[in-house]
């Protein structure tokens, strides 16, 4: 039990700091930028507690905006996939799968994970950014970060599993 | 009873769905509104002091364009230099004698960027500086090159500037050379890129023509200047210009920034409020003793600031 919040919270930390140090400088095309914090949510496995997950997406969120000087559009966003990560993962997930299944691209199928990654990244960056614009005047511009940052995300998130994987391999052997 | 307790606890992730995404909100909402939440922004003081240590290090990595920068600004100013010497032996040579210039009436506090958004529509620079160096907030902002933003919120040691590249941004401005005036707005999309509004149509406009402030606001002094005119267009009600200006201050590289401190006027401000709203206009007198009081208050705590 402690292990696994010793792991949520160092997983925050490195989150944070990527996101803060990294990310928030990358302003692709003027105005794609990838909202990495998400991983947080992603990574819970089934049958969590939802408050659990919840909770933990508002943290996320509220840390990452008091560096970004987003009050509450991340808090609010992180909250959002918090609530329909649970019933997107049951959806996804192969039927004779554990109870405690855990997302990952080799548990759930390479497109299957990007599907659920993907749809996680849009509802993320359809809210941050439509509270930051908070009209529909530049609709245009809002879709086209909602999309390249969706995309991006995804990508990065793609690569940072790549990367434990390859780091688990090398330890188990 | 029971069975309401059972939906309840059953169901409890929505509620705690619910109160999130209303704390979270209340949150959106208070910032952009009041000052007293600044605790929630990059001005609180751990976060700032995190993102001091940040910048002391990236700044290393923008010393090249740092120097590129003074040295222009520097030849800039040896020439103005050189102009106004010879302006001068002009002047004395002359059997007129000309008053004195008044002395600038500005005083500015240096300051670091610290930390910087502009790929947002409401972009926000903290700096670190703020009110224990005499900062507050509607200051103005400027660099080297030109006008960067007003002060908008401040915390003890740390401030919250909203620069030019912020969709609630707008200042007055004029044409250089030229009195008629308009104001510079911005949209989301480039970090180098702002419009004029409102400038009439029989002002005479031309490509390459400098925006400066007018120093109709108490914010800037008139004359500071913010970019080049790149392209003159109509406004939606074609009943004015709506000018692109490539802005002077290149926002993603600043690094060093002057606040402007005293230019501020609390009497001139205070005045214009009560002549907008009737009800106050009764307590002018009242006001006028409470703003003695307080200058006197003011002078009694620092007199060496006095000259």
């Amino acid at each position: 039990m402690n292990s696994i919040i010793l792991t949520r919270v160092f997983r925050l930390l490195i989150l944070i700091v990527l996101q803060v140090l990294v990310f928030n400088n990358i302003h692709l095309f003027g105005y794609i930028t990838p909202l990495v914090i998400g991983y947080m949510v992603v990574c819970f496995h089934r049958n969590t507690s939802q408050t659990e997950i919840l909770i933990w997406g508002f943290v996320t969120g509220f840390i990452s905006d008091l560096f970004s000087n987003t009050a509450g559009m991340g808090a609010a966003s992180c909250t959002l996939i918090a609530m329909i990560q649970p019933y997107w993962l049951n959806l996804l997930a192969p039927r004779d799968s554990a109870d405690d299944f855990t997302p990952t691209m080799i548990t759930m199928g390479f497109w299957n994970y990007i599907l659920y990654i993907i749809l996680l990244m849009v509802v993320l960056h359809g809210c941050f950014y439509l509270l930051d614009a908070f009209t529909l005047y530049d609709w245009f511009l809002t879709i086209l970060s909602i999309a390249g940052g969706a995309v991006l995300s995804t990508l990065i998130i793609l690569f940072i599993e790549l990367m434990i994987r390859a780091r688990k391999n090398i330890t188990t052997h | 009873m029971r069975a309401l307790i059972d939906l309840i606890v059953h169901n409890k992730h929505w509620f705690v769905f619910l109160l999130l995404e209303v704390i979270s909100l209340v949150f959106l909402f208070s910032y952009n509104g009041y000052q007293k939440s600044v605790y929630f922004t990059t001005a609180n003081d751990v976060v700032g002091s995190t993102y001091n240590v940040i910048s002391g290090i990236t700044s290393y990595l923008h010393l090249q364009e740092v120097n590129n920068e003074l040295e222009a600004t520097n030849e800039e100013l040896r020439k103005e230099v050189y102009a106004m010497r010879q302006q001068l032996e002009a002047i004395q040579q002359d059997s007129m004698k000309r008053p004195q210039a008044l002395p600038l009436r500005y005083e500015v506090v240096p300051a670091q960027v610290v930390n910087m958004t502009l790929h947002k529509a409401t972009n926000f620079i903290t700096i670190n500086k703020g009110e224990a160096d005499g900062i507050r907030p509607e200051m103005g902002v400027v660099c080297s090159r030109g006008v960067v933003g007003i002060v908008y919120m401040t915390s003890r040691h740390y401030s919250i500037v909203m620069p030019l590249l912020n969709v609630n941004s707008k200042i007055s401005c004029r044409l250089r050379g030229s009195d008629y005036f308009g104001s510079l707005v911005w949209q989301r999309g480039y970090a180098d890129i702002a419009y004029v509004t409102s400038v009439p149509r029989h002002a005479p406009v031309k490509k390459k023509a400098i925006v400066e402030t007018n120093g109709y606001s108490d914010i800037f002094p008139p004359g500071l200047p913010i970019g080049v005119v790149q392209q003159v267009g109509d406004s939606p009600d074609g009943m004015s210009y709506f000018l692109r200006v490539k802005l002077f201050t290149n926002f993603p590289t600043l690094r060093e920034v002057s606040v402007i401190t005293n230019y501020h006027s609390a009497e001139r401000r205070m005045l214009e409020e009560m002549a907008e709203d009737p009800a106050k206009q009764d307590s002018v007198l009242n006001s006028q003793e409470k703003q003695k009081e307080l200058e006197e208050k003011k002078n009694n705590l620092s007199p060496d600031t006095i000259r």
